[in-house]
C-alpha cells in the first residue's frame, strides 16, 4: 500500500476521520469544564491557606470555620498530589460516581485534580503580593473582600499567569488517560482507528499533532493576556 | 477627635513576646497636627498604625468620634475611611492608573458615581499639580509623585483625620520638598494630621504638637517651640543633639 492508501484507509474511508473529530470534541469539553472548575476550587482553597496563614501570623485568633476549612483544604491538597490523576479518575468513575455520565465525571474529576495544583499556584501569587497593598486597601476603607478581589487577585494573577498556563497546558494532555474509562477523547479516537487499520503511525502522528496545536494556542493566549497586563509596567 | 488611653501593643516573634508600646495616653482633636518623633525601633509607626488598627492594639482603647473603635463590634471599614493613612512606601496600586487609584474605594464604597470621582480625582490632581498624569501608571512615576498622588487617594474619601507614616523616608532628597508643601498645604486648610516624621523643619513649622517616643512610651510631648528649643527629657536631649 502506497502513503496515500495508508492515509485514505486511516482517516477517509468509512469517515475514520470522525474519531478524531469526535474525539477533539470530547478532549476540549473536558478540558474547559475541568480548567473552570479547576480555577474555581483552587482560588477558594488559596485564599482558604492564606487567610489561615495570615491569621496565625499575626496571632489573633483563627476562627473554628476558617480552621476547619484549612484542615479540609490541606487533606485536599495532599491527597489530590499524592495520587496518580488517572487512579483517581477510575475511583470517582467506578466506585463513587457510577450513574454519572461519563464525561461529566471527567470533568469533575480533572477539575478537581487540577484544582490542588491551580491552588498552590494562586496561594504563591496572592504572597507575592505587597502587604502594603493590602494595608493601602484596607486603610482607604475597603473590606477585606473587596481588598481580596480588587486589589490582589489581579496583581496575583498577573504574577503567576505563566504558571497557570503550564497547569492548563499539563491538563490538556492529562486528559487523554480517559480512555481508561471509557471515554472516546482524541487520543482513544486515534487509538481505535489504529485497531480498525492495525496502521499506527499516521492516526497517532496525527493525534499528537492536535495536542500540539491546541498547546502552540494556548502559549499564544498566554502571550497576548502577558501583553496585556504588563501596561501598567512600561515607565 | 481621637483619644488614645493606655495603649499597648505586642508582637510575638520568635525570640518571644516584643513590647513596643507600653501605654500610650495622647487626645488629639479636631485641627490638631500632631508630628511624632522618636529613634527607630521606638514604635512610632506601630502607634500610628493601632489609630486604624492596622494593627491590633493588645491592650488599650482609641476612642474616634465618640466611639471605642477596638471593641469588636465596630464597623472598621466604615472607620478607616474617615482616617486617611499615607505610607512610606506610597502603596498605589500598581496595575491601575492614576485616575483608578484614586475613584477606586470612592467607587466601590458607592460613595460617588464614577463620573463624580473622576470629575473629583481630576479636581484633586490639578491640586497637587498632576493633572497630566490621571492616564498614567505608577511605574512610570516619579516618587514624590507617587506619594502626592497617595494623598489624593486617602483624600477622595473626604477623612476627617490623615496618618502620614514617614511620608518623606522613601523619597529622593530633592523630592521631599513637592510632598511636604502638599502636607503644609492640606495643614493650612484645618485637616487634623498624626505625622511620624523624620522632617524636623516640617515639625516645627506646621506641628501644634510635637510627641517624642522612646522605647514604646511617650517621653515628652509639647510645642515644637518649646520641645526643640528647651527639651525637658535626656532622651529627648540626646535624640535631637543627633538629628538637629
Amino acid at each position: 500500500m502506497s502513503l496515500s492508501e495508508h492515509l485514505f484507509q486511516d482517516f477517509i474511508a468509512e469517515k475514520r476521520y470522525m474519531y478524531l473529530v469526535d474525539g477533539l470534541k470530547n478532549t476540549v469539553i473536558i478540558t474547559a469544564g475541568a480548567l473552570i472548575l479547576g480555577i474555581i476550587l483552587g482560588v477558594i482553597a488559596a485564599i482558604i491557606r492564606v487567610q489561615h496563614q495570615n491569621k496565625k501570623n499575626s496571632s489573633e485568633k483563627t476562627g473554628p470555620v476558617l480552621f476547619i476549612l484549612n484542615v479540609i483544604v490541606n487533606f485536599y491538597l495532599t491527597v489530590i498530589r499524592g495520587t496518580p490523576t488517572i487512579v483517581q479518575l477510575m475511583i470517582l468513575t467506578f466506585a463513587i460516581w457510577k450513574s454519572g455520565q461519563p464525561i461529566q465525571v471527567a470533568i469533575v474529576a480533572f477539575g478537581i485534580n487540577s484544582g490542588a495544583y491551580v491552588a498552590e499556584i494562586i496561594r504563591s501569587g496572592i504572597q507575592s503580593v505587597d502587604i502594603g497593598q493590602t494595608e493601602a486597601g484596607r486603610s482607604l476603607g475597603l473590606s477585606e473582600r473587596m481588598t481580596l478581589q480588587k486589589i490582589v487577585l489581579p496583581q496575583a494573577f498577573k504574577n503567576v499567569a505563566p504558571a497557570i498556563f503550564n497547569e492548563f497546558i499539563s491538563l490538556v494532555k492529562e486528559t487523554s488517560v480517559a480512555g481508561y474509562v471509557g471515554i472516546q477523547d482524541l487520543t482513544k479516537g486515534g487509538d481505535i482507528i489504529r485497531s480498525q487499520t492495525y496502521d499506527a503511525f499516521p492516526p497517532l502522528l496525527a493525534v499528537a499533532l492536535i495536542y500540539l496545536v491546541i498547546v502552540i494556542g494556548l502559549t499564544q493566549v498566554l502571550n497576548i493576556l502577558e501583553r496585556r497586563m504588563a501596561r501598567s509596567d512600561i515607565r | 477627635m481621637i483619644s488614645v488611653k493606655n495603649l499597648h501593643k505586642s508582637f510575638h516573634t520568635l525570640k518571644g513576646r516584643a513590647d513596643i508600646l507600653k501605654g500610650i495616653d495622647v487626645d488629639i482633636s479636631d485641627g490638631e497636627k500632631v508630628v511624632i518623633i522618636g529613634p527607630s525601633g521606638s514604635g512610632k509607626s506601630t502607634f500610628l498604625r493601632c489609630l486604624n488598627l492596622l494593627e491590633k492594639p493588645t491592650e488599650g482603647q482609641i476612642i474616634f468620634d465618640g466611639e471605642d473603635i477596638t471593641s469588636s463590634n465596630v464597623n472598621i471599614d466604615k472607620v478607616r475611611s474617615k482616617m486617611g493613612m499615607v505610607f512610606q512606601h506610597f502603596n498605589l496600586f500598581p496595575n491601575m492608573t492614576v485616575r483608578e487609584n484614586i475613584t477606586l474605594a470612592p467607587v466601590l464604597l458607592k460613595l460617588k458615581s464614577q463620573d463624580e470621582a473622576n470629575e473629583e480625582a481630576m479636581a484633586l490632581l490639578d491640586r497637587v499639580g498632576l493633572k497630566e498624569k490621571a492616564d498614567a501608571y505608577p511605574s512610570s512615576l516619579s516618587g514624590g509623585q507617587a506619594q502626592r498622588i497617595a494623598i489624593v487617594r486617602s483624600l477622595a474619601m473626604h477623612p476627617s483625620m490623615m496618618l502620614f507614616d514617614e511620608p518623606t523616608s522613601a523619597l529622593d532628597p530633592e523630592m521631599v520638598g513637592e510632598v511636604l508643601s502638599v502636607m503644609r498645604e492640606l495643614a493650612d486648610e484645618g485637616m487634623t494630621m498624626a505625622v511620624v516624621t523624620h522632617e524636623m523643619r516640617f515639625a516645627r513649622d506646621v506641628a501644634s504638637r510635637v510627641l517624642f517616643l522612646d522605647q514604646g512610651r511617650i517621653v515628652e510631648e509639647n510645642t515644637p517651640d518649646e520641645l526643640f528649643d528647651n527639651p525637658q527629657n535626656e532622651r529627648t536631649k540626646l535624640f535631637l543633639s543627633k538629628v538637629l
